[in-house]
């Protein structure tokens, strides 16, 4: 065999195994409801794409809403996380602000499952009139994203040479001028980093979306889950559901890659 | 000139940390506050009034076999799901550190299981394991054996296969990190001394790359004991209570049973359980959080 062409029938193979339950759903989304219901075997396909169109409205069903509020969800944890934790990181690391402490509670929360703070956020937003809404949920993903996104950040500032700051200190450059003009462009790789990684886990969410929404801010994950158990033996119109609510998150993140890998490996905290 | 220019600095921290700080006081402290006051109320969502009991939740849930073997059943499918993921993924790892045709785009597809949200993995999980429409099972009974995910002995083999496709991504992509970042002289100073491709991954490799990997192994348990949505979308913690994890316990006894007294002591006691862990695991990041100035 010609080198390296066994690794990739291996790699290959792995592969496929890996995206087996993501072919599968495929699959069955582009099947006629008369093959769904003869057998996994019966091959007949549907050319009108019928489970699609009826996904995204014709049937009735809520999935465009869904898919609307995990968009609003996503976008604005990811706006949210760098606006708390950029500022924050460069204080830390290079103001000294609360010493080594803020980075320690940072990872001592990263530790700790983010079912203890389920029960305390349903009571903190209920007695805000926030359940059901889509602000609740950001801040929810917000509060668990940013210790990934301060790690990162940090980690970024730590690595920038300080020499270039203290060069603009003493032309005179002020702190807000060094952090807009100098350290905000540097940093454009974490930002892309903490980005993507943001946008992925907080379209993820099922835990704090099946708490805090019930149906007006439900987001595509709780309402494919709901799916299965309302419209039980609607399964090509499901699965046509679940491989929408996965392209974004795959689309974005396939875009991103680099940042993906780097982000994930350097912060090596996954939230 | 030095002491207005600290004085610039302090400011600014503060200015500059005030979002965070602000975040951590309404999520963070505020919250820690309600969840314990909760965890010493009767608070029992059929119930209209809540009134203190000090201490009762907690002596309930301490002597509540229920939470106890929902502990015990994560920790033993976070530790079988971890150990099967870690190695995986760094055999996969070495399978691809080196050159083959159409490398990147299989790197690209190794990946795809991360970003997708274990909860939607969970409804495909449904729909391939579905005894009627379901792939897997058509496939089953093509060799004549019979399938059903709710079947006892089916059950925690099928979860922890839905772990191992959604997390392996996870493991193999640090461990690959991990492996580009060995330096090539060691390979060939090993290569000189006469060492064989096995006695090279287990007498050089391994060792150095056994801090990293550590990390990974911590990153993934932590991670599969607060495992929720999967089991929770695909058994629902059954048949019966046999694969509730304590995320799925708690989850129920506050918004199933409604109980959320009960709910909020068993979350501080697992945060309690964890706690003794926790600074040792924070050395173990050896962030190296010390040197602001």
């Amino acid at each position: 065999m010609k080198k390296g062409w066994g690794t990739t029938f291996l790699a290959t193979c792995v592969v496929f195994v890996f995206l087996i339950p993501l072919l599968g759903a495929f699959y069955t989304s582009v099947r006629t409801d008369e093959a769904i219901a003869s057998g996994p075997f019966v091959w007949e396909f549907d050319s009108k794409f019928e489970h699609y169109k009826n996904a995204l409205g014709a049937a009735g069903y809520d999935f465009p809403s869904f898919f609307r509020n995990s968009v609003v969800i996503s976008l604005g944890t990811v706006l949210l996380t760098i606006l708390v934790s950029f500022p924050a990181s460069y204080a830390i690391v290079r103001l000294g602000f609360g010493g080594p402490w803020l980075l320690r509670l940072a990872l001592a929360l990263r530790i700790t499952p983010a079912i203890f703070f389920v029960i305390p956020f349903y009571k903190l937003f209920t007695a805000y009139q926030l359940i059901d809404r889509p602000l609740a949920l950001i801040l929810a993903n917000t509060f668990i994203n940013m210790t990934l996104a301060l790690l990162v950040f940090s980690g970024a500032i730590k690595e920038m040479p300080l020499e270039i700051e203290e060069a603009a200190a003493v032309d005179g450059a002020s702190i807000w001028m060094t952090l807009r003009k100098i350290v905000f462009p540097l940093l454009g790789p974490a930002m892309a980093a903490v980005g993507v990684l943001t946008f992925l886990f907080s379209w993820s969410d099922y835990l704090f979306a099946v708490v805090l929404t019930s149906s007006e801010a439900t987001p595509v994950t709780v309402g494919a889950a709901n799916f299965v158990t309302s419209y039980g033996v609607r399964w090509g119109d499901i699965s046509a559901a679940v491989c929408l609510s996965v392209l974004p998150p795959l689309v974005f993140a396939t875009a991103a890659q680099k940042f993906l890998v780097k982000g994930l490996s350097s912060g090596a905290v996954k939230g | 000139m030095s002491t207005t220019f600290n004085r610039e600095r302090k400011v600014a921290g503060w200015i500059l940390s005030a979002p965070l700080l602000i975040l951590l006081a309404g999520l963070l402290i505020w919250p820690i506050y309600l969840g314990f006051q909760t965890s010493i109320t009767h608070d029992v969502l059929s119930e209209f009034e809540t009134y203190p009991v000090g201490f009762e939740n907690y002596k309930s849930i301490l002597s509540e076999p229920n939470f106890w073997s929902s502990i015990r059943f994560t920790l033993i499918f976070a530790l079988t799901a971890t150990i099967i993921e870690l190695i995986l993924g760094f055999a996969l790892a070495l399978l691809f550190d080196r050159y083959f045709p159409g490398k990147r785009i299989l790197f690209s597809l190794m990946l795809v299981p991360i970003m997708i949200a274990p909860s939607l993995m969970a409804v495909m999980f449904r729909l391939i394991l579905n005894e009627n429409i379901g792939v897997i099972p058509g496939l089953l009974n093509k060799i004549g054996l019979s399938y059903s995910i709710f079947d006892q002995n089916n059950v925690f083999t099928s979860l922890i296969i839905l772990d191992v496709i959604e997390f392996t991504a996870f493991t193999f992509l640090l461990s690959y990190s991990a492996l580009q970042n060995m330096s090539q002289e060691i390979y060939e100073a090993a290569a000189i001394d006469g060492a064989n491709k096995t006695q090279t991954l287990w007498r050089v490799t391994l060792p150095i790359l056994k801090p990293a990997l550590a990390i990974v192994f911590l990153l993934r348990i932590l991670d599969s004991i607060r495992t929720f949505d999967s089991i929770y979308i695909l058994t629902g913690g059954g048949p019966g209570t046999t694969t509730q994890t304590v995320g799925i316990y708690i989850y129920k006894t506050a918004f199933i049973y409604g109980d959320f007294g009960l709910a909020a002591s068993a979350a501080i006691v697992l945060v309690l359980l964890l706690a003794p862990f926790m600074p040792s695991i924070i050395k173990q990041f050896n962030l190296g959080t010390g040197d602001s100035k």
